[in-house]
């Protein structure tokens, strides 16, 4: 091998060790990419839901990922069954893997029994993001909340994700509320179990 | 009374992409600003061109009797300039770290297209806290 | 207050703010995913990873000069030294040594010691075609393009197609002279 550079060759990526996940890259490599991720998909869409959706799909597929990965390296290939479990794997393990620090909370919706919300200030994909006017409450937050989804639905709670801009008193900026409604089934499961 | 005047950035082809007026005192219109943007473009040029140093990169900094313009080019090109009251200290490291708040409030945003109009929310909020920093640290002296 | 003088990329990539590798490595491969599927032919991926790429090159090439100093470089060998050792550190913490220069010394090697878009990767049978990591080539050929340099990048060896390292070739293929915006009035 000329070996220039200190690669390890694998001649399968499922010989590879797994990585133990303390790699970086900058915030700056990530906003780029995500800023062009969600500028190619502005060319493929002809509105804005189509745009959320698109963005959610993406997510979904990070989400899908990141639960198999972190089930195993985390959580010794155990994962929750529980919905407050899953719910709080979410917004704690998941979270600070991905975004560098919990989400800021975890509530149940006040006025129905199916719906959770995850805040956060500032969410990490949305940093350097302005929406511009015409976009109306456009978040691209839509990305995370399809990590959510893709989390939740691989882990057997079919849910609906969405994320929305809501206003803070005293603050600039509205933070991000990632909006969780868990699929009828789910409920009745976890009243059968008690 | 406030020592920064005015703020521009211009795009590589000379077009005003963004403008802040700070002043109390001598607003100008749109026109005015286009005007001044253009013509700032063409000097800069043309600064490089009568340069006895070769590889010069324009002005500077332009000292007036009522005002300075201190401005900063990237080496993509993009121009940002600062008009202010004479004497105004600190403008090279403002303009230096503008580049750097567009550099993540505008060209990190999707929204953008590049060599357009600046209408970029976190952009105006951030840029607002600098030039207010700036404004305290000269206070405070 | 500005430093003076260039900064080293393990000091940049030190203190700029970073996240975890993998969420870029996954988005980017979900990024990869949405292209198989609209535009089907692996070689129209390609393409639009490329474009892609030089997208972000001709925005990121403002941050990289914000961030790490540097003023004009004197020659494309300086060039691509700096890419190597400065911008892939502080954007994607990799080291790269550049080799293979020709004689004119406009054409090199970059060889990447780690590349943290493959990650979890294996090409499957349908997309042996893929070139993986384009948008790379594209972000070297973009931001180039904003500093006057016009050039090729192509990638000679890619470990997702069994080759033993990630190896780019850059081809400085014009130098465009900084230009008098004024044409006469003749």
């Amino acid at each position: 091998m000329i070996g220039v550079g200190k690669i390890k060759q694998y001649s399968n990526v499922l010989e590879r060790p797994l990585s133990k996940g303390k790699q970086e890259v900058s915030l700056s490599a990530f906003a780029f990419l995500f800023s062009e991720l969600v500028q190619y998909n502005q060319t493929q869409v002809d509105n804005i839901a189509e745009l959320e959706r698109r963005l959610e799909d993406a997510g979904y597929a990070v989400g899908a990922r990141v639960l198999e990965l972190f089930c195993h390296r985390e959580k010794g290939n155990r994962r929750e069954t529980r919905l407050l479990g899953i719910l709080s794997f979410v917004h704690s393990t998941i979270w600070k893997v991905l975004f560098g620090k919990v989400a800021d909370s975890l509530e149940k919706g006040t006025e129905h029994e199916d719906e959770y919300m995850i805040s956060e200030k500032e969410l990490l994909v949305n940093r350097f993001i302005s929406i511009p006017k015409d976009m109306g409450a456009f978040n691209c937050g839509a990305f995370v909340a399809g990590i959510v989804r893709g989390v939740l639905d691989n882990a057997g709670f079919p849910a609906v994700v969405t994320a929305h801009f809501v206003p803070v008193e005293g603050q600039q900026r509205p933070r991000t509320t990632i909006l969780i409604k868990f699929a009828e089934e789910v409920l009745a499961r976890e009243a059968r179990l008690g | 009374m406030a020592a920064i005047y005015s703020l521009y950035i211009i795009n590589k082809s000379g077009g005003l992409i963004f403008y802040k007026d700070y002043g109390s005192a001598g607003r100008m219109d749109t026109n005015d600003s286009l005007r001044v943007a253009s013509l700032w473009h063409s000097m800069h040029a043309i600064s490089q061109q009568l340069s006895p140093i070769a590889g010069c990169s324009g002005v500077e900094l332009l000292e007036a009797d009522t005002f300075d313009l201190h401005c900063f080019q990237s080496l993509t090109g993009t121009k940002f300039f600062v008009v202010c009251e004479p004497g105004t200290q600190h403008m090279e490291s403002l303009l230096k770290y503008i580049y750097e708040l567009y550099t993540d409030f505008v060209l990190k945003n999707p929204f953008y297209e590049m060599e357009m109009p600046i209408r970029c929310e976190l952009f105006d909020i951030n840029l607002a806290q600098a030039v207010q920093k700036e404004r305290v640290a000269l206070l405070g002296r | 207050m500005p430093t003076a003088g260039p900064r080293s990329g393990d000091a940049i990539f030190a203190s700029v703010e970073r996240v975890n590798a993998e969420l870029f490595t996954l988005t980017y491969g979900a990024t990869v995913r949405q292209l198989l599927t609209d535009l089907e032919e692996v070689e129209e991926v390609n393409k639009q990873l490329d474009q892609m790429g030089y997208n972000i090159g001709i925005r990121l090439i403002d941050e990289f000069l914000a961030k790490s100093n540097i003023s004009r470089c004197v020659d494309f060998k300086e060039t691509a030294d700096v890419i190597a050792k400065v911008g892939l550190k502080m954007f994607l913490g990799v080291n790269a040594t550049v080799t293979n220069w020709d004689a004119e010394g406009t054409c090199c090697s970059i060889v990447l010691e780690d590349n943290p878009l493959v990650d979890f990767v294996e090409l499957p049978d349908t997309c042996q075609g893929l070139h993986y990591c384009n948008i790379l080539s594209g972000v070297i050929r973009g931001a180039l393009e904003m500093v006057s340099m016009k050039t090729e990048v192509t990638w000679l060896r890619d470990m997702l197609r069994g080759d033993d390292s990630f190896e780019l070739q850059v081809k400085l293929l014009k130098q465009v002279p900084e230009e008098y915006p004024y044409k006469d009035d003749e």
